[in-house]
């Protein structure tokens, strides 16, 4: 049985709230707060602070969450929808699994790190053939 | 896809156990302001047994229970010991300064207002916990090798529920290699500073306490401000804390400054130091040159309650020492500098007499 439930409310009502990123900081310095909102403008009005992620690290080298994971789950119970990049978070913090995005880049970076050593012995195969016939 | 799911369960499964105890710790879920050179009252929680902060270190044998710093027959001593001494306990502390308040007092007022100070002292007197040292934390939580090289910098995720107390936070690290781990002890620290801080505590490990600054403070004589800082600064039971009270502890013995501490309320966890390690003699001697000989005796009857089995307790028992007899038996039996005890001891009862006899 397909739960077409949350794709008929979406369609019909547009009243979920959704879990997302409003970014906030200054110039080449982003900052983003978790929020949960209605369909407003990114950085406009919310409803709740849910947490902080700031991507750029700090002195000992770490990127900041903060989850309010209480009220995340409070609101999810509610029936929020989540981002794509809140759900990674989430999913590279352990609460939720992780996201398939992240494997799948995950997995695209070795595919092409392999074709680059792969590339790579070719060239020196080719160029030793090469001195050889010379 | 399994450890997926484990790692969700793990998540659900710590909510669940979580609420059951969320009520007790209520009260200390919220940080209590305090400043720094002022004692903060109440670490411990007036009414609220401390409950996992205070190690129950149980002996091997079931019949002989170790005391711990907790029990109240040795925080009776202790507090006796320390003293209150009301005019250094309320010395000026430096602060923004205001013109002074004069009161014009009847006597029965004069007797009030100094019932009452002797009740704040009694506050401030409080002594902060003595633990042992926590053990480090090196919880793995799921080891996801797919993620390996797609990071650089690891993500430190913080749970900021308001409702759980510190200690019970998930503080959790995703490494650049993809292991998921609970945080070390000063992650966590340092986390629940930066998103929940606690006045006089900074986020970074302030520069006093490099060595050769807590030299500098020692020769100033300002013990009372390190261990106050210190207290500050980090908790109980970490490293840094147990070190530096424990060094802190060690200059005062090498110079005899004990009277620094005299009606602070580090003097109780100093005298329980000495008394592990053994080393009251100096303590001692100190005491009974200042005619303090009531707390003398009382710390050698300290002494006895922790290390029952020594030679000088199986003696005193025997003799049913009290007072001076209870310390000449100790200074005869395990004191290191017993013939220093027993001379001072003799200049004391020589002063004494010829004090009685002059009045």
């Amino acid at each position: 049985m397909v739960q077409l439930t949350t794709v008929l409310c979406k369609a019909y009502h547009g009243g979920h709230l959704t879990i997302c990123l409003a970014l906030s900081g200054c110039t080449n310095r982003p900052f983003y707060h978790i929020m949960a909102a209605h369909k407003c403008p990114r950085d406009g009005r919310f409803v709740e602070q849910l947490g902080s992620y700031d991507p750029m690290p700090n002195s000992h080298g770490e990127k900041l969450v903060a989850l309010n994971l209480d009220r995340i789950q409070h609101w999810i119970g509610c029936g929020a929808h989540i981002t794509k990049p809140v759900e990674e978070l989430l999913g590279l913090s352990g609460f939720f699994p992780l996201h398939p995005i992240v494997i799948t880049n995950a997995e695209r970076l070795r595919w092409k790190q392999a074709q680059e050593v792969l590339l790579a012995a070719q060239k020196t195969d080719t160029e030793a053939t090469e001195t050889k016939e010379n | 896809m399994a450890t997926h799911r484990v790692s969700l369960l793990l998540w659900n499964l710590h909510a669940g156990s979580r609420g059951a105890e969320r009520v007790y710790f209520r009260a200390r879920a919220r940080p209590r302001p305090d400043y720094l050179f002022q004692p903060l009252p109440g670490v411990c929680g007036a009414g609220t047994p401390c409950r996992g902060l205070c190690s129950e270190a149980e002996s091997g044998s079931p019949k002989i229970k170790k005391p711990t710093f907790m029990d109240e027959e040795v925080q009776s001593i202790l507090i006796k010991m320390t003293g209150l001494d009301l005019l250094k306990i309320f010395k000026p502390a430096i602060r923004e300064t205001k013109p002074p308040t004069y009161k014009l007092m009847t006597q029965a007022q004069l007797e009030e207002a100094t019932r009452q100070a002797i009740e704040a002292a009694k506050v401030r007197l409080k002594m902060p916990p003595v633990l042992e040292e926590r053990t480090p934390i090196n919880d793995v939580l799921a080891e996801d090798k797919i993620l390996e090289g797609t990071e650089t910098v690891k993500y430190v995720f913080t749970d900021i529920s308001y409702s759980i107390p510190h200690r019970e936070r998930f503080i959790v690290v995703r490494e650049p290699s993809g292991t998921l781990r609970k945080a070390s002890w000063e992650e966590r620290d340092r986390m629940i500073q930066i998103y929940f801080p606690k006045e006089g505590r900074r986020v970074l490990t302030p520069v006093i306490f490099r060595e050769e600054n807590l030299q500098t403070m020692y020769s100033q004589d300002r013990h009372v401000d390190v261990l106050n800082l210190c207290v500050a600064q980090f908790e109980p039971d970490s490293a840094d804390y147990i070190k530096i009270h424990h060094q802190t502890y060690e200059d005062i013995d090498k110079y005899g400054k004990y009277d620094l501490l005299r009606s602070t309320r580090h003097f109780g966890g100093m005298a329980w130091y000495f008394v592990n390690k053994k080393k009251i003699d100096g303590l001692l001697i100190d005491q009974i040159q200042r005619d303090l000989v009531d707390d003398a005796a009382s710390l050698v009857q300290l002494y006895h309650i922790l290390h029952p089995d020594g030679q000088s307790a199986q003696e005193a028992k025997e003799q049913a020492a009290e007072g001076l007899q209870l310390i000449k038996v100790f200074a005869k039996t395990e004191a290191q500098k017993g013939a220093y005890i027993e001379l001072t001891l003799q200049a004391y009862q020589e002063a004494f007499i010829s004090s009685s006899a002059a009045s």
